[in-house]
């Protein structure tokens, strides 16, 4: 299988001289970083590390001390009124997936179509199907989320963020809560997402996906960028020893030689 | 005839002369708990506001009215308020069950919530929702399933406290059996009545409050 890359030269995505304390601990120590349109980045390295911090600095949810965000070539300011309004170009998919448990599957779907977008309800419930069609889900639109697994209810909360149209997909360990044998059918959605072009930036520990999918690899190490590569050059010759140690840890023996 | 001092037979035949009154004691416990609601919930969020100022407005609301009688409350809106402005006993009893029942309240709401996961805000805001929509969309509606089952236990209360009422000479339950004591000399039998006439609408309180709590389960069955 060839890889398909969506990538472009626009940039979608600019990150300069992020930093961000909580409280006396530097978690973030000056990232820099770029992303095109069309292109899918995923992010490894050790808990702790700073991944996650830096994907959720993205959209605001933490706030970085100093640094800039640029998304579609603006500056993002920390402004309330911007800030929702860039946050509905940024689709966040969360660990432990946070649906709404009090609406149903589409209700989920619908609700930021409905009460964000200000789209009508019947309009906005057919677009919910397409997504949830997109994602196998259109059977278990009329049921809460209490009633299907973990591995249905993150293609629902994929679902819910595509509702929205958004320029990029962030992605914040989105298997990393899930039983194994759920693994495979959400990285398969991300996949089809990837391949229809979707900009993706992608926390996760989850290696196959990196190597098939991503057409970039950030090695994020103590609160710094510490490598970046095409995942051939970092699954095969990593340049750093810090991150050859975190890969050796993490993959599974190879036995092919 | 008996060997009670008492003739208890007199509390059937009595027992629907007190049908009014037992009226009285629901309407000031509904508009005074609805009155509550409304202030619970300001204070609620007000107690959970990032601006100082609003914050400590309603700390020092609960602080103060947790800490008096509802007695003196009562008083202080029946007779104290009177060089300024008076108010009938029916709205100074429900003004002061609102203001009473409105801090304990407040903590209940204050409490579900703070309950809620933090996660459900921030999927709100990801999904471009301000602070209030997430709110009122997102977070309220979860909260206030979680706030049924002390609601509940909170309007029983209030109806009990509603008795006090009978001070300021709205003419409720209480207000009843005394009159209806001191003019038969059969206390007994009229405050058996009256504690019969509590305990059947407590009852149907819980009743209501619990098939309310089972309405509301559709969402969590797996």
């Amino acid at each position: 299988m060839t890889k398909q890359t969506h990538k472009t030269d626009e940039t979608i995505l600019k990150i300069e001289h992020l930093k961000k304390w909580f409280g006396d601990l530097e978690v973030l120590k000056d990232i820099n970083l770029e992303v095109k349109r069309g292109e899918v980045v995923v992010i490894i390295g050790a808990s702790g590390s700073g991944k996650s911090t830096l994907l959720r600095c993205v959209n605001f949810l933490e706030k970085a001390q100093k640094g800039k965000i640029y998304v579609d070539g603006k500056r993002v300011k920390q402004q309330e009124k911007q800030l929702n309004k860039v946050r509905q170009g940024l689709g966040m998919v969360f660990q432990h997936f946070n649906l709404f448990p009090h609406m149903t599957v589409i209700g989920n779907v619908m609700e930021g179509m409905v009460h964000v977008k200000k789209m009508p309800k019947d309009k906005a419930r057919t677009k919910a199907l397409e997504i949830l069609e997109q994602v196998g889900l259109s059977d278990k639109a009329d049921i809460y989320p209490a009633m299907i697994s973990g591995g249905q209810k993150q293609r629902v909360a994929i679902a819910r963020a595509l509702a929205m149209e958004p320029e990029i997909m962030l992605f914040d360990e989105p298997t990393s809560a899930l039983d194994p044998e759920l693994v495979g059918e959400v990285l398969s959605v991300m996949t089809d997402l990837a391949n229809k072009g979707m900009t993706m930036l992608v926390v996760t520990h989850e290696m196959w996906f990196a190597k098939e999918v991503a057409d970039r690899v950030i090695f994020m190490d103590e609160g710094v960028i510490l490598e970046e590569a095409s995942p051939e050059e970092m699954f095969s010759a990593p340049k750093e020893e810090r991150t050859l140690a975190f890969l050796k840890q993490i993959l599974p023996p190879q036995d092919d030689e | 005839m008996s060997i009670l001092p008492w003739d208890l037979t007199v509390i059937p035949q009595r027992f629907f002369q007190f049908a009014d009154a037992a009226l009285y004691t629901l309407q000031i416990t509904f508009f005074g708990i609805l009155l509550g609601l409304i202030i619970g919930l300001v204070a609620a969020l007000g107690r959970l506001s990032k601006r100082q100022w609003i914050n400590s407005l309603s700390r020092a609301y609960i602080f103060l009215i947790r800490g008096t009688p509802l007695l003196v409350q009562l008083f202080i809106i029946y007779y104290g308020l009177t060089s300024i402005v008076t108010i009938d006993p029916i709205p100074s009893a429900i003004i002061a069950l609102g203001i009473h029942n409105g801090a304990y309240i407040a903590e209940i709401f204050r409490g579900s919530i703070q309950s809620i996961d933090y996660g459900q805000m921030e999927a709100a805001r990801s999904l471009g929702m301000t602070q209030g929509k997430a709110m009122q969309r997102i977070v309220l509606p979860q909260a206030f399933k979680r706030a049924v089952p002390p609601l509940g236990n909170q309007l029983i209360i209030a109806l009990k406290d509603s008795s006090l009422a009978s001070t300021i000479a709205v003419p409720e339950l209480m207000l009843k059996g005394r009159q209806m004591g001191s003019s038969s000399f059969m206390y007994m039998e009229m405050f058996l009545i009256v504690g019969i006439w509590y305990l059947i609408m407590t009852s149907l309180l819980s009743f209501v409050m619990h098939r309310i709590e089972q309405r509301l389960k559709v969402s969590d069955h797996d």
